[in-house]
């Protein structure tokens, strides 16, 4: 495997890192997803083009779509829970423990 | 919500699972999963309140991370083996991620936190579908890639999800909890015999899902979400009430109702292949489950709890829910024990 291959896997790394560790804003959660996102759709890219899978070529476009499908309905739950706290802050999403 | 709009999202969370089943490229797989979580957003939204908004958003997160890592695998398996297909070995690393990815979907240990707190904040109908239809796509993958699946990681995640389901629900009395840690249980048992026996998960899924659609439809005729509420209906239903005894019986695995199949199955080809001390954890864990579930049927149905005289005239009042396949899911929940030699060459 490439140089270029591990660099990415580690960009996805590092976001998959901040999405799992976040000290209070839900919407550094949301920009580490959209950073998986784009390191995946980086990393898709440069396979089928170096392999010249070229009927494979519309497959990142697809992955786009729908993760800004997926980022538009966080982004939706992010105001919803900004319009009941306040503020985005997950200490306030306490109200289903135990 | 209105008819029209429940209609187009009901039909892309079957759609979007349909896709997961019929598909034999990585990248419909990928977007059947996620046109499923996209849609069923709104379903574990249906009552707006606080509680479901945070168990919605605790679900999205989740289910996303765990979909991202989906994609990452099968980037990877692109970069290592140049093709698309479902059918193909993939890499341990590429396997392994995907493994990891889909445990997160359905909610096994380490990754089974979602799990009650989801269940919890959303109606009892919206927790069915969750409990129930969203555990089929991932298993789906699960039974396409068995065969190269890493056998360490899926017995180690089958051994915590059936200790944590166990232990987990010891200290529940809100049922949606006591399900959604009965649901971690009984996907640790699927796992464990994944690498031995694929079939053996489907039938444990297929009689998981008719028991699990039968005890959420008893509790959504009495609209109980606690065991306080579900102990006042030997007033209401008397003889639905000898239901919930069965239907516990039967999630607890006894002989001779139909949940003993599987696990009977399950321990059957686990010996075969010389794991006898799983076999024997397993089984021994599951009383766990039991304990939960029959502490469930002595307030419910074995003991008629100290009530108000108010909470006496309940009977006077006609029953207005319409449970449609509710004697069909009791049957097959209860009495399918014969049959398990058909079901078995059925699968």
């Amino acid at each position: 495997m490439s140089m270029v291959y591990i660099n990415i896997f580690l960009a996805f790394t590092l976001s998959f890192m901040g999405l799992l560790i976040y000290r209070s804003h839900l919407m550094s959660s949301l920009l580490c997803l959209e950073g998986m996102m784009l390191s995946l759709f980086v990393m898709m890219t440069v396979t089928i083009l170096t392999n010249h899978l070229t009927l494979a070529s519309m497959t990142p476009i697809i992955l786009l779509v729908f993760a800004a499908c997926e980022a538009a309905l966080g982004l939706s739950l992010l105001v919803m829970i900004s319009n009941t706290y306040g503020t985005d802050h997950v200490q306030n999403l306490n109200l289903l423990q135990c | 919500m209105k008819p029209p709009i429940l209609t187009i999202i009901m039909s892309t969370v079957i759609s979007g699972t349909i896709m997961v089943l019929i598909s034999s490229h990585w990248l419909t797989i990928w977007i059947g999963f996620e046109m499923n979580m996209l849609a069923i957003i709104p379903i574990l939204m249906k009552k707006f309140n606080p509680r479901a908004m945070e168990a919605s958003t605790k679900y999205f997160l989740t289910q996303a991370t765990a979909s991202m890592l989906l994609m990452l695998g099968i980037t990877i398996n692109l970069l290592l083996t140049g093709q698309w297909a479902v059918l193909n070995m993939p890499d341990p690393i590429a396997s392994n991620m995907m493994t990891v990815a889909l445990a997160m979907k359905l909610g096994l240990s380490p990754f089974h936190f979602w799990v009650p707190e989801v269940t919890q904040g959303i109606p009892l109908s919206s927790g069915m579908i969750l409990l129930t239809w969203q555990k089929i796509a991932p298993l789906s993958i699960l039974y396409q890639i068995s065969p190269s699946t890493n056998p360490n990681l899926l017995m180690a995640m089958a051994t915590m999800s059936v200790l944590m389901g166990g232990w987990g629900g010891l200290n529940q009395t809100q049922l949606r909890k006591i399900l959604a840690y009965s649901s971690i249980a009984h996907m640790g048992w699927m796992i464990a015999v994944t690498t031995y026996n694929p079939t053996l998960m489907l039938l444990n899924l297929v009689i998981y899902i008719m028991m699990t659609l039968g005890a959420f439809m008893l509790f959504m005729l009495n609209s109980s979400t606690t065991t306080l509420s579900l102990s006042h209906m030997w007033n209401k239903f008397p003889l639905i009430t000898s239901l919930i005894l069965t239907i516990m019986l039967s999630l607890g695995g006894l002989p001779p109702l139909s949940g003993f199949i599987p696990k009977w199955m399950i321990i059957h080809e686990l010996t075969k292949n010389n794991m006898i001390i799983m076999a024997t954890f397993m089984a021994i864990t599951a009383l766990l489950n039991l304990y939960f579930y029959m502490r469930l049927t002595y307030a419910t149905t074995l003991t008629l709890f100290p009530s108000m005289n108010i909470m006496k005239m309940k009977w006077q009042f006609e029953n207005t829910k319409n449970m449609t396949l509710l004697p069909l899911l009791i049957v097959i929940s209860t009495m399918l024990l014969p049959l398990s030699p058909m079901m078995l060459t059925l699968l």
